[in-house]
């Protein structure tokens, strides 16, 4: 699983809206079917990410939480 | 047995109702609403740049400053307090959803955090108000001014916008860097943050109850803040959200739960209002005129625009700002202590000869009723929030307005 993954963006320690824009950015530079591994910090990436990705058409692979506040989505890209 | 065995998950299910996933953005927006409503009918609206202005003002004199001796001190004044306990209240919600966490951005995050909080409270003082005095109370209250700060409101968040844009990249390293996160906890471990969560909202409903002896008023002003704030943390109540999203990613999930809350707040501010309700000793007038400011229309404009671009680079309006402060986001500390430091003197030195050049017409209090009626007030209000919801509904259709 791990090997799929394209690229990782961190955004540990960012606050709404850096976490979305820097997702939504990083997503534009990636080809259909490209795995994106994201970390962040912000209790909100929780609901916002999910909903994105749905209204998005992208998949999210993995979602889960990590030692130290940590939140992980793995999100394949439509 | 059978129904020991019960209650406990019938308990447990009602806390995971509340504290396992966040609230649509609706139902906080509602509930702000209706609280928001019983604040003006025990006394007056919600709002957060006065109370935060009123931090600053005792910090100041604490230290002997320049010149505010005759502050009220915070345990005594509404808004201060209410404030003080709108914090306490998204504490308690963090710990109580184990979502509370020390998260330290990287230093650039830092500085934008204190700069947005000094313009907010600029955008304040020249506004006079802030996204919920001049906006989320200040619309329902029928205020011309607060529909024109809207105004400047929308006009400084798409230019700030446009600023985090180009910032991202063109200067990456501003949102780049060392970062820190101290006393997160797991789905599995950490408990402790849930009993800290019930100790902390049993200490304000004691203090609660001992103040009713006194000051009922000042009682119902605690409790509020401890369920707003709490609502805010758990629903991600946010009003820049509600106006950046359609310009940034297209969604309108924040948008539509601020345009909840306005109207019910609308439905009881206008009733509060036609029928005089809570009147005490103030006449109908000064009833009516509640949270109508002398800022129609160019002081709301540019307040309202300074604002707008102070609260998009700190990432929280003042309530924004408060509630994220309880839930351990530490550029948001930074924006509350660029607030804090800079209101006092910007309502005090910086703001006055600045309203000074002003034309009396651009600065008076402008009630709507009095030029269109109540029916017509309302309606006028009503129309703004609908065209609201179809820009928002429209854009995140078709993604016309949105930057990706």
């Amino acid at each position: 699983m791990e090997s799929n993954i394209t690229e990782t963006l961190d955004c540990k320690g960012l606050s709404c809206p850096m976490p979305m824009m820097k997702l939504a950015k990083a997503m534009k530079g990636l080809n259909s079917g490209d795995v994106l591994e994201m970390l962040g910090t912000d209790p909100g990436t929780k609901s916002d990410l999910p909903r994105w990705c749905e209204k998005g058409g992208h998949s999210l692979l993995e979602k889960n939480e990590l030692e130290g506040g940590v939140f992980r989505f793995v999100i394949k890209k439509k | 047995m059978a129904a020991q065995n019960e209650e406990p998950k019938a308990l447990n299910l009602l806390f995971r109702t509340f504290f396992s996933k966040h609230w649509p953005v609706w139902v906080g927006g509602i509930t702000l609403g209706i609280l928001n409503i019983l604040l003006f009918a025990i006394k007056s609206p919600w709002g957060a740049s006065g109370g935060i202005n009123n931090w600053g003002e005792n910090l100041f004199k604490s230290f002997g400053l320049f010149g505010f001796e005759g502050t009220t001190p915070v345990n005594a004044h509404f808004y201060g307090l209410l404030c003080l306990i709108l914090v306490i209240g998204a504490f308690v919600g963090a710990l109580l959803s184990k979502e509370f966490a020390l998260r330290i951005p990287p230093k650039g995050e830092l500085v934008k955090g204190f700069l947005g909080g000094g313009l907010m409270a600029l955008g304040a003082a020249v506004g006079m108000g802030c996204t919920i005095g001049s906006f989320f109370s200040g619309v329902p209250a029928l205020s011309g001014g607060a529909i024109i700060f809207t105004m400047g409101l929308f006009a400084g968040v798409i230019v700030a916008l446009k600023y985090l844009l180009w910032e991202m990249e063109n200067l990456p390293g501003v949102s780049t860097g060392k970062s820190y996160t101290f006393l997160a906890v797991s789905e599995k471990k950490g408990k402790w943050q849930i009993w800290l969560g019930w100790i902390v909202s049993i200490v304000i409903f004691l203090i609660a109850w001992f103040v009713a002896g006194t000051n009922s008023i000042l009682a119902w002003f605690i409790i509020s803040g401890l369920l707003m704030g709490l609502i805010c943390q758990r629903s991600r109540f946010c009003i820049v959200k509600a106006f950046r999203d359609p310009f940034m990613t297209g969604e309108s999930d924040g948008s539509v739960g601020v345009m909840a809350g306005l109207l019910v707040t609308l439905v009881g501010f206008t009733a509060i209002k036609y029928f005089g309700i809570g009147l005490g000793d103030v006449s109908l007038r000064a009833r009516e005129m509640t949270w109508v400011y002398p800022h129609f229309w160019f002081r709301a404009l540019i307040g309202g625009f300074v604002f707008g671009v102070g609260m998009t680079i700190a990432g929280g309006c003042a309530v924004g700002t408060l509630w994220r402060v309880g839930e351990g986001q530490v550029k948001l500390w930074m924006s509350a202590i660029g607030f804090i430091l800079i209101s006092p003197i910007s309502r005090k030195f910086i703001a006055p000869p600045l309203v000074d050049l002003m034309p009396h017409s651009m600065k008076f209090k402008n009630y709507l009723p009095d030029y269109i009626g109540y029916t017509g007030a309302f309606l006028l209000v009503c129309l703004f929030i609908l065209l609201w919801y179809v820009f928002v509904k429209w854009n995140e259709r078709t993604g016309k307005f949105s930057a990706f």
